[in-house]
């Protein structure tokens, strides 16, 4: 069980490693797809300071704690981008029937396919997470429990494009649901959950689970509280399980296209 | 001219075909303005009843117009449709056809959004009036130079869009050109009139497309004056003229450049 689990994350690590190199095969594209990304998003830090110019506290939040909403929401969804790409693309692959390549590998099927791709300009997103950690609340405990939760984030990220992936297996439009979905977390994310009314917030902890990849986080680091800290590994795990019960539930309704593809 | 009408007819009627796939797009429309909406709604709580001159009905109708006309905007054709024709050598097909390609792209996107713009228009109409209860105070007499306005925002827009896209015969991918023009829409044009600036900012703000792509148009339709109306007219006039032989030199220029192999 161990040496499966060592060897399904050394396959992971060299589906990364060489998804990466691919994407180097222009070093100039991919160099500008990861600097400009970090440009991209600083240019929030304008739209903050004009906000936090107007009003001294949003939604309770000073302008360096938002900084930190900010990091975390970039890093979690660099580290899900970087590492599982193709979570956020199941759709079209299960509508155009092409999983057949990854049914007949020897490893976790779900694992192979979610890992066959990079987002390059991902990477820019992490490193202005770090950047906006460092600047903004830099400390020892604080960096470690931002990777911590980069991580967390992004797991939960990349299982609930699973799920809504996983609808297109039932749905014929469900690339359209599920983009939309995982859109509500990139967008509300970057914004503090307390200028929303309870039903909303509600919606964010549980339908979308906005509150669990950046929220309660961001929570957390500003105030550290172990059973919350417990909770969001708890439901991580949770969130993880239910994506790959729902992606294999629904691989028993997939059907091939018997189209001829290599993956190169 | 004749030709460019068919087209733009032609992408018209194929795009009727995919309405629901158009209204389903809305649902990112709707999640960012609740988003600014709240916002807002948050930071006018226990402000006065001004925020740099605008009530908050003018601010939240001041984004939802910005929000409106940025999405009826936006298209894949303008950001990705040229930058992959240059890449995969397929504008060598686009070029020998009987038409102008750049004429021939700016029918295409004005098809593909027409019908787009006027579900924005009503959506975002409609949810300005459910959330505050009422319409910008529009008259009659100020409708003409309004949509004007829209009309050249957009072509200003479509042909700055195109610039950054051809740029991919120098460089190969341009999207990150689209980030930085979008969000710089994005973040200072949608969500901030230019008044709310430093003074010392304000100016380089008039100065940079958001002027003429979202805030004119937007202030205008919030709070008309014939003064304004001349002032946006000029300079989108003066932009229009400016990006438009940008786009075709550096198009010229591009061409020139371009080596197809094989067939």
């Amino acid at each position: 069980m161990l040496t499966a689990a060592k060897n399904q994350f050394r396959v992971i690590l060299l589906s990364l490693k060489y998804n990466i190199m691919r994407e180097m095969t222009n070093r100039a594209s991919f160099l500008t797809n990861v600097l400009f990304m970090v440009l991209n998003n600083a240019t929030f830090l304008i739209q903050w300071q004009l906000l936090f110019h107007l009003k001294p506290e949003i939604g309770g939040y000073a302008f360096h704690e938002v900084m930190v909403l900010w990091g975390l929401a970039a890093s979690t969804y660099g580290f899900s981008h970087i590492l599982f790409q193709r979570a956020f693309q199941l759709p079209p692959l299960i509508l155009q029937g092409k999983l057949d390549s990854f049914l007949v590998q020897p490893k976790n099927i779900l694992l192979s396919v979610i890992t066959s791709a990079t987002n390059s300009s991902a990477i820019g997103d992490l490193i202005y997470g770090y950047l906006i950690i460092v600047i903004f609340r830099f400390s020892i405990p604080n960096l470690l429990l931002f990777t911590l939760f980069t991580i967390l984030g992004g797991l939960i990220m990349a299982a609930f494009a699973v799920i809504t992936g996983s609808f297109s297996f039932w749905l014929v439009r469900g690339d359209l649901l599920s983009d939309n979905l995982n859109n509500v977390i990139v967008n509300f994310g970057t914004y503090p959950d307390s200028i929303f009314k309870s039903g909303v917030r509600l919606l964010l902890y549980t339908i979308v689970p906005v509150g669990f990849v950046v929220y309660q986080p961001l929570h957390i680091i500003l105030n550290f509280n172990l059973t919350a800290l417990l909770g969001v590994i708890a439901f991580t795990l949770g969130i993880c399980l239910l994506a790959f019960f729902l992606f294999y539930k629904g691989l028993k309704r997939y059907t091939s296209s018997n189209l001829m593809s290599a993956r190169i | 001219m004749r030709k460019y009408l068919f087209i733009l007819k032609a992408t018209l009627m194929e795009n009727l075909q995919y309405v629901w796939n158009i209204l389903l797009g809305f649902i990112t429309f709707f999640m960012l303005l609740f988003v600014f909406m709240n916002l807002w709604d948050y930071i006018y709580s226990d402000s006065g009843n001004l925020i740099s001159g605008y009530t908050k009905d003018q601010m939240i109708w001041y984004v939802i117009l910005t929000e409106m006309i940025w999405f009826s905007c936006r298209n894949a054709t303008l950001s990705y449709q040229i930058s992959n024709d240059i890449k995969s050598g397929s504008i060598a097909y686009s070029i020998n056809k009987p038409y102008n390609y750049i004429a021939y792209i700016i029918a295409k996107h004005l098809g593909e959004i027409a019908i787009k713009s006027l579900l924005f228009l009503v959506a975002g109409l409609i949810i300005g009036y459910g959330f505050l209860g009422s319409l910008p105070p529009v008259h009659l007499y100020q409708l003409p130079a309004i949509l004007v306005t829209l009309v050249l925002g957009t072509f200003i827009n479509t042909f700055l869009k195109m610039s950054i896209s051809v740029l991919s015969f120098w460089i190969e991918d341009a999207t990150p050109f689209h980030w930085i023009y979008d969000k710089m829409i994005i973040v200072l044009g949608i969500m901030f009139p230019v008044e709310v600036f430093p003074l010392w900012a304000q100016p380089v703000i008039r100065a940079t497309p958001i002027f003429v792509v979202t805030y004119g148009p937007a202030k205008l339709i919030i709070d008309y004056s014939s003064g304004m109306a001349v002032r946006v007219i000029l300079s989108q006039l003066i932009y229009f003229v400016i990006s438009l032989s940008f786009l075709l030199f550096i198009y010229q220029r591009g061409v020139k450049k371009l080596n197809v192999n094989g067939g």
